[in-house]
């Protein structure tokens, strides 16, 4: 069935994610074991890469709004870059980008993690 | 921006064909765009420009009579979106001033903001909308010719502006449809897993995510109704829902409604006010053949707006597919639970069959013949036959509490004990304190058994009983009267031997029947939830009394037959005759 990977890796302090293949609602509770660890392990400042994903449903959407609470309640964020455009016209359909900030590149989405951490 | 050069009126009046070039350039660049936003802020400020005027705004024309605010210049009190209705658009350009003694109420707006000329802006005389302009910086009336120039700067771009509302209009019915197809994808991509995963705690995560995913929400709580049962299963709310005096009323909404228009209906007010107030905004009830099987809650949508009829529609959809999961999920883990129980009675009957005598020893003078049915659930019945020598015999009959598996576990520790005791040939009292200590020690909290045994030596025919508060065995004699066999004491498994218990002493004579029962025989009830009786009892056995002790029991199951007319057995029955011949 549908395949789904995420990769995990860290670097300056930020937790990036990779998310490769389908996130659907037969995927989204790997994506919602790997925010809870993330939260178990008090990591807090997440970029969640897009770059390999190539389809995200509802169920898919809705757990960055399970977890996004917490995450910004523990004064860090979750961040999204590399969308391809048709994962980002779902993303804007739903009206998330007011709710998200997205960015076009890991960098700058990391960058911005660390200029808040200067101020 | 750039503006294209436009001819004063003079020029143009002049009709001098080096002046129409600015014209056609203005055109072009109004018609080579598809932006709408450009297209009229364009015209606006060349107008504007030409004229020498600083206040002044552009409306498009919405559904039927409302003109909607699109770009407005120099006008502080006027904000992009408002709206104004206007019954009877004009069909050509106009002052402010002589609308206004036509007594038109809407050109008080215009009034109000200064504006003095009125332009409509058409297309194959359809009319899209207005441009309304204020005075000129020079204090100068609009000339005839300058009215003119307007309104051939504004024709030129009607076209331009129709294809662009064209296109503004696809757009948003493309945005529609994309939404749509979403919505379907949402409940196409669940439905397909709801198939695989059959635990409800899985399918309500599931549903939180599309639910969180699909509308955007972060407060939210699911219920479940199980009859008149209702259950919070999931909530993310800053606060407690109070199941009895809000869920229970509101459990019965046909459609999913908002919060907001329940306070609006007398009797739901009170309920509803209370869910507001834990800033739950629509109310989603999820159906299952016309019942409301479960409710969803939803705060406020974080992107903003209310939740519009077609979003409703969509939860309701969506909670009516997450119902028919649950419901699956529960009756299937309700079937493993019944598959379990059955299995663990199974286990319990064949404990209990096992225990019981497979074959009674033939007594010399005397029959003896035992029967034990089983109700479905598997009570704790138990009776045995000792043979200690060719003319000394232990007969015993039991009722252990309880049903299934912890019955038949005590039933089967009773056994243990009765055969570890009875070989050591003490006096029935002794033994029988001996049996209620050792039970007492290994039974915890509420767990008894009634127990009758008695000691036949079949040359003397005395028969040396003890009762420990079970049913009294009856001793119907040849000639028909009848002895109770009472004599004993406390049951067995409630506490320590403190007083000694009892022994009774009788004859078994030729043509007497000794009758042992437990209470599945005397209480076996029909429909009408009536016992069988002792009484009843006594008269079918004393009626049987010349038969065999097997015919006996025959006889008094055809009677419990007929009572019972075959209302399901609720307790075991359990028969044990002693004749003596």
């Amino acid at each position: 069935m549908s395949d789904f990977k995420i990769h995990h890796r860290e670097g300056e302090g930020v937790n990036v994610l990779e998310l490769k293949g389908y996130l659907d609602a037969h995927t989204a509770p790997d994506l919602e074991n790997a925010f809870q660890q993330l939260l178990n392990e008090k990591r807090y400042r997440i970029v969640v890469n897009f770059k390999d994903l190539s389809y995200i449903s509802s169920a898919g959407l809705g757990v960055f709004m399970a977890y996004i609470e917490d995450v910004r309640k523990n004064k860090g964020d979750i961040k999204l870059t590399n969308m391809t455009p048709k994962v980002y016209n779902v993303f804007d359909l739903l009206g998330f980008p007011i709710l998200y900030e997205i960015y076009k590149d890991e960098k700058e989405a990391i960058g911005k993690f660390k200029d808040g951490k200067k101020q | 921006m750039r503006l294209p050069v436009i001819p004063t009126p003079n020029q143009v009046v002049r009709k001098s064909s080096s002046d129409i070039l600015p014209l056609f350039e203005f055109s072009n660049v109004v018609n080579s765009s598809l932006d709408l936003n450009f297209i009229l802020s364009t015209v606006l400020l060349t107008v504007m420009g030409k004229m020498l005027v600083s206040k002044g705004l552009v409306m498009l024309r919405k559904e039927k009579g409302d003109f909607e605010v699109i770009a407005k210049k120099g006008l502080e009190q006027v904000s992009i979106g408002q709206r104004l209705q206007i019954e009877r658009p004009l069909r050509t350009i106009a002052p402010v001033e002589k609308l206004m003694r036509k007594k038109m109420a809407w050109v008080d707006y215009f009034a109000s903001l200064g504006q003095e000329l009125i332009i409509p802006i058409s297309s194959q005389r359809k009319v899209l909308g207005l441009i309304a302009i204020g005075s000129r910086l020079s204090q100068k009336q609009y000339t005839s010719g300058d009215k003119q120039l307007i309104q051939s700067l504004v024709n030129l771009s009607g076209a331009a502006i129709e294809k662009a509302v064209i296109i503004d209009q696809l757009k948003e019915v493309n945005r529609t449809l994309d939404h749509k197809y979403q919505e379907l994808n949402t409940l196409f991509d669940l439905s397909k897993e709801f198939n695989i995963g059959l635990d409800v705690s899985k399918v309500v995560r599931l549903i939180t995510f599309a639910l969180l995913g699909q509308v955007g929400v972060h407060r939210y709580a699911i219920c479940l109704r199980n009859g008149e049962d209702l259950q919070i299963i999931a909530s993310k709310l800053e606060g407690e829902v109070n199941i009895s005096t809000s869920l229970k009323a509101l459990c019965d909404l046909r459609k999913a409604e908002l919060i907001q228009d329940l306070l609006k209906q007398r009797k739901l007010r009170e309920p509803a006010v209370a869910l507001h107030q834990l800033g739950i905004s629509a109310l989603i009830p999820m159906h299952l053949q016309n019942q409301t099987k479960g409710l969803i809650m939803l705060g406020p949508r974080l992107r903003g707006g209310e939740y519009s009829p077609v979003d409703l529609e969509f939860l309701y959809s969506l909670g009516n597919l997450a119902i028919i999961s649950i419901e699956n999920a529960r009756l299937f883990r309700d079937a493993l639970e019944k598959q379990r129980l059955e299995d663990e009675l199974k286990i319990a009957r064949e404990i209990q069959q096992g225990l019981l005598p497979e074959k009674l020893p033939t007594i010399r003078g005397f029959e003896i013949a035992g029967i034990n049915i089983p109700s479905f659930q598997v009570g704790g019945d138990y009776y045995d036959v000792i043979e200690h020598s060719e003319s000394d015999y232990v007969v015993a009959i039991g009722d252990v509490s309880g049903k299934g598996t912890p019955a038949a576990l005590l039933m089967a520790g009773v056994q243990a004990v009765l055969r570890t005791i009875a070989p050591l040939h003490l006096p029935l009292p002794i033994a029988t304190g001996r049996m209620n200590d050792l039970i007492c020690m290994n039974t915890h909290g509420g767990k008894f058994i009634t127990f009758f045994w008695g000691n036949l030596e079949t040359e003397s025919r005395q028969f040396h009983y003890v009762n420990a508060g079970h049913n009294p065995p009856m001793l119907i004699r040849k000639d028909g009267s009848v002895e109770k066999l009472e004599k004993g004491g406390l049951i067995l498994g409630i506490m320590k031997s403190i007083a000694p218990y009892e022994e009774g002493m009788c004859h078994i004579e030729p043509g007497d029947v000794l009758m042992m029962y437990t209470d599945g025989v005397s209480e076996a009830m029909n429909r009408d939830n009536v016992d069988f009786s002792e009484e009843a009892l006594e008269r079918v056995a004393k009626g049987a009394r010349n038969s065999s002790a097997r015919e006996i029991i025959a006889t008094i199951r055809a009677a419990l037959e007929v009572h019972t007319e075959g209302s399901p057995q609720s307790d075991d029955i359990t028969m044990l005759v002693l004749k003596s011949v």
